[in-house]
């Protein structure tokens, strides 16, 4: 291919094909490196060719979440009116789903690359905020004083706000009267049932109906449902100081009853149990119209209203009045949080102080994010809810009066805790260890994350 | 029939030729006239430019080696001496996270998972290969197609989209079930239950049986007709000719086919992943090593100890790599 005649030229041709080889060698690896930022929408350069720290000029920073094709359309929405309002701020949105989501986010961390705003999650927060990589909202100026106090409380690590509480949930039972009404069994009074209650009722569904269908969907690996009984007991499954709060004895029970609903027909086989999970609200057993009730947070009623295709209600977890106290309590949904090292923290405070307080984005957002935590908010957005949210601010609100107090902050490496929960659930209803063996596994392993 | 064995070549050395060709191709454009050269001033500078092309011409590939493998591997060499949470700067911790492994019963199910699978998939998958092979070297008319057909799972395997369709097939409603109830079995949600699941990906990896059988076709083709010629006047029957004439001069390429497809099995990530949803369940059955690696690495933010694995399974690759190669001298037979 190369010519005889570049060899008898000089050094200075030589030069010049060498050039030339270079910028085709260069053009083939930047052709190679072209989809590195896969996922995100738009530009990810952020902050590249922006000016440093004053935001006098256009400036760029990046929102990064989690969710759902509906979340994101309505996120997007979001940005739209705030760039409206703020023609010198673009938001760059950075969005995957919830499993690749962490990942992700400690990468571009460790790539010096943090989302200037970021979503968080309460049994992240911790360890984000304790490593440095989020900002004290108090510092940057954030306008919190239509913020409920307990919200707030929630989004404080070790003096600084290091996240503001995007709304609340509450993790309860959706259940499904139609489904009640099929079997012939009525349906609890759930401000006085007992655990002994959930299991009877349960098995006694899944006896009146036919073989797939059941009358409450596996639970046990959602550590949440532990905290409560847990709670109910006057113990915890984190107390403040960081350690964990209960006895193995009362894990071994909170796993028994798992195993006595499997024993009783009350949910379906372990192996079923593992595929229904991974399937999400819209394979769910009340979803696919195949269960009476099944553990959810509170803020995806909607999703499974609409994969079942009826009317369901939401109902207390069990045993709210059996034992010491109530168990149930009004968890943060998710947090806004701003990166430490953003170099725009005024257009970050800006962006988060929009999506908390401007009710104009709250009627957007509406309750995608857990019921607003701007009281303000809330009660603007009031008439513009589904009946379906409607219907969990409603159920929320009767809560109200019943909730003694929030659990403790997780503490740092908590973002194990689910992995270990669900894995030794798995183990139990394989019958493979017993819930004395389980639960002994788990407070050992739940140390080790905790560094306990 | 008769132009099977024009093939000059099994293509198992396809790769290495083309490797080969690329070096050669600019030994001729940098220094391919060394030899001759008398050494007059004017050529050796035109020399110099060439080896300096030649250079050039590396350069992506070395910026590749420098900046994609050997970068990577250094500072994951570096990292497995510390404890990296990937939000705050490494620190130096020495060999703890090399003797932490001793203590983690995860990481010892993590390893008998994937030798599980190693150990029974890929002689599988290489049985599979060579029967397929042997089946399609009979000059069937339309090979090009039933080769293609065959090579297609190869391609398509350590796809996310045959694993998402995997999961559905051997699903409690999926295919699998469908079928075991014409018969009337009741079957079972497969990837759902811990003593079935790796079997699910044990399949999809001999599935892929078409990359190892295009090199077994390419090696048939290349042993001479005369061998079978001469055997079959001997009296050999289609067996006979099988175990004598076939197998030996077959062992390089089952060897070659087992070395790259040892390596590969070790380093499934993608099926597992996919098809336990990251978890490695039910229950750790479907953990495999590099899974295990992952989680710990970004799940768990402990990269310093995800770092000192990824070296643990270099040593036990590069391991088994080496017994493979010393195991040879026993059983393959280089016809030269």
């Amino acid at each position: 291919m190369k010519s005889s005649t570049s060899r008898i030229r000089t050094a200075r041709s030589t030069w010049w094909r060498t050039g030339a080889v270079l910028a085709a060698g260069a053009l083939a690896l930047s052709a190679c490196s072209g989809d590195a930022g896969a996922g995100s929408s738009g530009s990810e350069d952020d902050g590249g060719e922006t000016q440093a720290a004053e935001d006098d000029g256009p400036v760029e920073i990046r929102f990064a979440w989690w969710g759902s094709d509906t979340r994101h359309e309505t996120t997007q929405q979001v940005i739209d009116l705030f760039e409206e309002k703020n023609p010198d701020i673009t938001v760059v949105p950075d969005f995957t789903d919830w499993g690749g989501y962490w990942d992700k986010l400690a990468t571009t961390v460790a790539g010096g690359d943090t989302p200037d705003v970021i979503t968080q999650e309460e049994r992240y927060l911790t360890d984000y905020a304790a490593r440095g990589v989020l900002a004290d909202l108090n510092e940057i100026g954030l306008d919190t004083s239509a913020i409920d106090e307990a919200v707030i409380e929630s989004g404080t690590v070790a003096d600084g706000l290091y996240g503001v509480a995007t709304g609340v949930n509450a993790y309860s039972i959706v259940a499904d009267p139609k489904a009640f009404e099929d079997a012939g069994v009525d349906m609890p009074d759930d401000t006085t049932w007992t655990w002994q209650d959930f299991v009877d009722v349960s098995n006694e569904i899944s006896k009146a109906t036919p073989d797939d269908t059941f009358g409450v969907q596996e639970f046990g690996g959602n550590e949440a449902g532990f905290s409560i009984f847990a709670r109910q007991h006057g113990q915890s499954l984190y107390t403040p100081d960081g350690t964990l709060g209960y006895d193995d004895a009362l894990l071994a029970e909170w796993y028994q009853t798992t195993v006595d609903l499997i024993d009783g027909g009350g949910e379906p086989d372990a192996a079923r149990s593992v595929e229904i999970a991974e399937g999400g609200p819209e394979q769910s057993l009340i979803g696919t119209n195949k269960g009476a009730m099944g553990f959810w947070w509170s803020n995806q009623l909607g999703a499974i209203s609409d994969a079942a295709g009826r009317d369901l209600e939401l109902l207390r977890v069990p045993g709210e009045s059996e034992f010491d106290r109530t168990g149930m309590y009004f968890k943060p949904a998710m947090y806004y949080s701003v990166a430490k090292d953003t170099e725009h923290p005024e257009a970050a405070a800006k962006f988060v102080d929009f999506l908390v307080n401007d009710p104009e984005a709250g009627a957007l957002i509406l309750s995608d994010r857990g019921l607003p935590s701007n009281t303000d908010v809330r009660e603007a957005i009031a008439g513009d809810l589904s009946p379906v949210d409607q219907q969990v601010a409603d159920f929320l609100k009767d809560l109200e009066d019943e909730i003694v107090d929030g659990p403790a902050v997780p503490p740092e490496g908590a973002a194990d805790i689910p992995e270990i929960s669900g894995r030794i659930n798995t183990e139990v209803i394989f019958d493979r260890m017993s819930p004395q063996e389980a639960a002994e596994q788990f407070t050992s392993e739940a140390n080790g994350a905790i560094g306990q | 029939m008769s132009g099977t064995h024009q093939y000059g070549r099994p293509r198992a050395l396809t790769e290495r030729r083309c490797a080969m060709s690329v070096v050669s191709e600019l030994r001729r454009t940098s220094g391919g006239k060394s030899p001759k050269t008398p050494g007059s001033k004017r050529r050796s500078a035109a020399h110099r430019g060439d080896g300096r092309a030649a250079l050039v011409f590396l350069a992506p590939w070395f910026v590749g080696l420098i900046v994609i493998t050997a970068g990577p591997m250094i500072a994951s060499g570096y990292l497995s001496f510390t404890d990296y949470s990937l939000l705050e700067p490494p620190s130096w911790i020495g060999l703890d996270n090399y003797t932490r492994m001793f203590d983690d019963p995860r990481l010892l199910n993590a390893l008998q998972v994937t030798f599980t699978y190693v150990l029974v998939s890929v002689p599988l998958q290489l049985a599979a290969a060579l029967a397929l092979a042997l089946l399609l070297d009979r000059g069937l008319r339309g090979l090009a197609i039933y080769r293609s057909v065959y090579y297609l799972p190869s391609l398509l395997g350590g796809s996310v989209a045959i694993a998402l369709l995997w999961r559905q097939v051997f699903g409690a409603d999926g295919l699998v079930n469908q079928f075991l109830a014409y018969f009337g079995i009741e079957g079972m949600g497969w990837v759902s239950h811990p003593d079935t699941a790796l079997g699910t990906l044990m399949i999809l990896n001999v599935w892929t049986f078409g990359a190892p059988m295009i090199i077994f076709l390419a090696g048939l083709r290349q042993i001479p007709r005369m061998y079978y010629e001469a055997a079959e006047i001997d009296g050999a029957g289609k067996v006979r000719r099988f175990r004598s004439v076939t197998m030996p001069l077959l062992t390089p390429i089952i060897f070659f086919n087992l070395v790259l497809q040892v390596i590969n099995a070790f380093q499934t990530f993608t099926q597992a992943y996919v098809v336990s949803g990251g978890t490695g369940g039910p229950a750790d059955s479907t953990m495999f090593y590099t899974l295990y690696l992952y989680q710990k690495g970004f799940a768990s933010l402990d990269m310093g100890y995800a770092s000192a694995m990824a070296w643990l399974l270099l040593a036990i690759v590069a391991g088994m790599t080496a017994v493979n190669f010393l195991a040879s001298k026993y059983w393959v037979f280089y016809n030269d």
